[in-house]
């Protein structure tokens, strides 16, 4: 499984290699974000629910010979596992992207005050940077693909988070290339710190890093916990905030102990606390076991009952991201047994999740003869750009000042994270590829490939940022009465692109945001 | 379809087909937050604080046109919820306009409660320390309801409440019965109202004084 492997390191973290242990960090953290998007991606998160019951209803009412009101009952009920799970898992997986783009800007930060700014497109860009890869240098080696919500996918983000080695499950063979031996991504960060406070105590030199806001400095909105994308609604429609306030901010990294706390902080959200460390345990078909739950909730944290309770002591402390995908997976497997025991239904994820194939390629859509097909590979070509152009502009904010930083964040960063990619990898769930055969049809979704701008870039000086706007042009013209989207606002109405900051490969930037109307 | 922004674009779009044009008017997210008379949605408000709904409407984060027009309450940073519609740029706000009573805020201290209750409040002080007037805001004085606004929009009104898993509204309810689930919603609403009013101090303690 070499042929997907990002890098090939030595056994230790040294000065001497310590540029490509972080780039070897960067690469982890980096390569999380397309996992856990697709799979969120893959979610509807908020169906119509009358709908949905009706749809239980009627299984029900075919399957059963109970009263009319006791399937209405049921009907309902089954309705709110399906929402209110559907939504919980949307939610906490979108908090923990959030906290795996934090923790990219961490190690970034750390990179760039200790040898220089990341190379964030080199490493996108890399053969190795394609699904389904693996974890660098992760021991064991495991598969990481892009795929929709599944228990199976929810086990290897508790492998990729987890805050133990393990041995079993896939348990692949050494290979001939000697990566940093480490089993867990805490153990990577761990060797880190160990070389950074004996080999690099600082102070180190000013450079731009992503900041967090202190009193009197500019205005630094690059992260916040929560927005309404991790929020969740319990049964009883009360909600649910998927991050804690406390749960982790940017970090000045100045010196050794700035770049250690940076670290402990990746380490610290990834795999929790010492009392989360005996929970990841395998079967005998090498599937993570599930932690009980009763009444709904997940038993299991060090005694304390609930499981989502958060703590022992009453205390804010929220969940690391391996607690939440436990919380999850445990929740999955309860349901979907659930619904296996119960006449008429069908499988519990069907309810709520796409029928998208594992690691979708461009070339595949591209190969699409169907009503629609082009549409959609025009969608994905979009959306992988959108994909490669946040990249940039992440990498850009370390070439540039606080003001260029600023409007990079605010009107790009945000602006292609929440809205431009998240409206199109919503809106291929809509559609259907290879439509005129059944047999072969699926519900397409992002393939995150890396976009390469220098094609076009260096032959015919077209940015970055025109490129995008010519390919939502040649998306607008491709979809024809069939259609599902009228795509012509991406680039006429000035909020979305046209307003995007004018990123070049070079890091030159031109904000380009319209002056405002007096 | 799932894409949102289409269906709020068409909405505003609508609105200006009515005649409404954003750039024209006082600006603001909001009813009850109109700065002088007859600059509400309808242009009949006798005074200030007493505008019937807001001349703007734009889905979210990063999408307002002027200063002055961020929603608040989804997307942003704790400082930013503290100040609903006082951003200083276009595409700063941070979230949608119009701001219905059933918002709440989703980070930092003061979240799960009204953001409409905060931008009020915010309107009120900096009327005060102007040493200005305002009147009542007519929709309630916890803000609008979506029949408010819908009627007010000549929006078909919702059917029912029922998609509410991202909507950023407490007004949503998952009992089947319709009649029942509009009910449920509306407590929830009012609950939320309440006890958003009566955390008010604490709330505004909870945001930086200069923030």
């Amino acid at each position: 499984m070499s042929e997907n492997k990002l890098f090939t390191l030595l056994d230790s973290v040294t000065p001497q290699n310590f540029e490509q242990a972080m780039d070897q960090a960067i690469a982890l953290e980096l390569a999380t974000v397309p996992t856990y998007l697709s799979t969120y991606y893959s979610i509807d998160r908020a169906q119509d629910q009358d709908t949905l019951y009706q749809k239980i209803y009627n299984q029900l009412k075919v399957a059963l010979k109970n009263s009319e009101i006791d399937i209405a009952v049921l009907a309902e009920e089954l309705k709110k596992d399906v929402l209110v799970y559907a939504n919980q898992s949307a939610a906490l997986i979108m908090s923990v992207v959030v906290e795996e783009m934090l923790h990219l800007a961490l190690a970034s930060n750390v990179r760039q005050a200790i040898v220089g700014p990341p190379e964030l497109m080199k490493v996108a860009a890399s053969p190795g940077f394609k699904f389904p890869t693996y974890l660098d240098g992760h021991e064991p080696e495991f598969w990481i693909n892009l795929d929709t919500l599944n228990l199976k996918q929810l086990g290897i983000f508790l492998q990729i988070e987890s805050p133990k080695p393990f041995t079993d499950s896939a348990d692949f063979p050494e290979t001939d290339e000697k990566p940093i031996k480490y089993k867990t991504i805490g153990e990577l960060y761990n060797m880190i710190i160990q070389c950074v406070q004996t080999n690099y105590p600082g102070p180190y030199p000013k450079k731009p890093q992503l900041l967090p806001p202190t009193p009197g400095s500019p205005q630094r909105p690059y992260y916040s916990q929560n927005s309404i994308n991790t929020v969740y609604y319990d049964r009883d429609h009360n909600p649910k905030f998927g991050s804690e306030d406390s749960s982790g901010a940017l970090v000045d990294v100045y010196d050794a102990g700035s770049a250690t706390q940076a670290m402990e902080e990746i380490r610290h959200q990834g795999e929790g606390n010492d009392g989360d460390k005996d929970l990841l345990k395998f079967d005998s078909q090498n599937n993570p076991v599930p932690l009980p739950v009763v009444d709904g909730k997940v038993q299991g944290l060090s005694g304390s009952g609930n499981y989502d309770s958060h703590s022992t002591d009453g205390s804010d402390e929220e969940l690391s991201h391996f607690a939440k995908f436990m919380e999850l997976y445990s929740l999955g497997i309860y349901y979907q047994n659930k619904f296996k025991g119960i006449n008429g239904l069908d499988d519990f994820f069907s309810y709520f999740v796409a029928n998208q194939q594992p690691n979708p390629k461009q070339a595949t859509y591209d190969a699409g003869t169907s009503a629609n097909d082009q549409e959609i590979a025009l969608m994905n070509k979009l959306g992988n750009a959108i994909y490669t152009y946040i990249i940039l502009m992440v990498e850009t904010c370390y070439y540039k000042d606080e003001s260029t930083q600023f409007q990079v964040f605010m009107y790009g960063i945000h602006k292609s994270m929440i809205w431009l990619l998240s409206d199109i990898g919503n809106a291929m769930r809509s559609y259907t590829f290879n439509a005129s055969d059944p047999a072969k049809a699926f519900t397409p979704s992002l393939s995150f490939e890396f976009y390469d701008f220098s094609i076009l870039g260096d032959s015919k000086k077209i940015r970055p940022k025109d490129q995008i706007i010519n390919l939502a042009k040649d998306l607008a013209a491709s979809n024809g009465s069939s259609s599902k989207s009228n795509w012509s606002w991406l680039y006429e109405d000035k909020a979305y692109l046209p307003s995007l900051p004018d990123v070049g490969l070079d890091h030159s930037v031109t904000a380009n945001v319209p002056s405002i109307p007096a | 379809m799932r894409l949102t922004h289409n269906k709020i674009r068409a909405k505003s779009a609508a609105a200006e087909g009515q005649g409404f044009n954003p750039i024209s008017k006082d600006l603001h997210v909001c009813m009850g937050l109109n700065s002088c008379q007859n600059k509400g949605y309808s242009g009949k408000n006798d005074c200030a604080g007493m505008g019937d709904c807001s001349t703007i409407s734009h889905p979210c984060h990063t999408l307002n046109e002027c200063k002055g027009q961020g929603g608040c309450g989804l997307f942003g940073t704790s400082a930013e919820f503290c100040h609903p519609s006082e951003n200083e740029c276009r595409y700063q706000g941070s979230c949608g306009a119009p701001i219905l009573a059933s918002r709440f805020i989703v980070q930092g201290p003061n979240k799960g409660t009204s953001v409409w209750q905060l931008a009020r409040q915010r309107f009120e002080q900096k009327r005060s320390a102007e040493g200005k007037t305002f009147g009542p805001p007519p929709g309630g004085k916890f803000g609008p309801s979506s029949e408010y606004v819908n009627n007010l929009y000549k929006n078909q009104p919702p059917q029912d409440v029922s998609s509410c898993g991202q909507s950023g509204s407490r007004h949503c309810s998952y009992i089947e019965d319709k009649t029942a689930r509009k009910v449920a919603a509306d407590i929830r609403v009012g609950a939320m109202e309440l006890e958003s009013s009566q955390k008010m101090p604490n709330t505004l303690s909870n945001c930086p004084k200069n923030g």
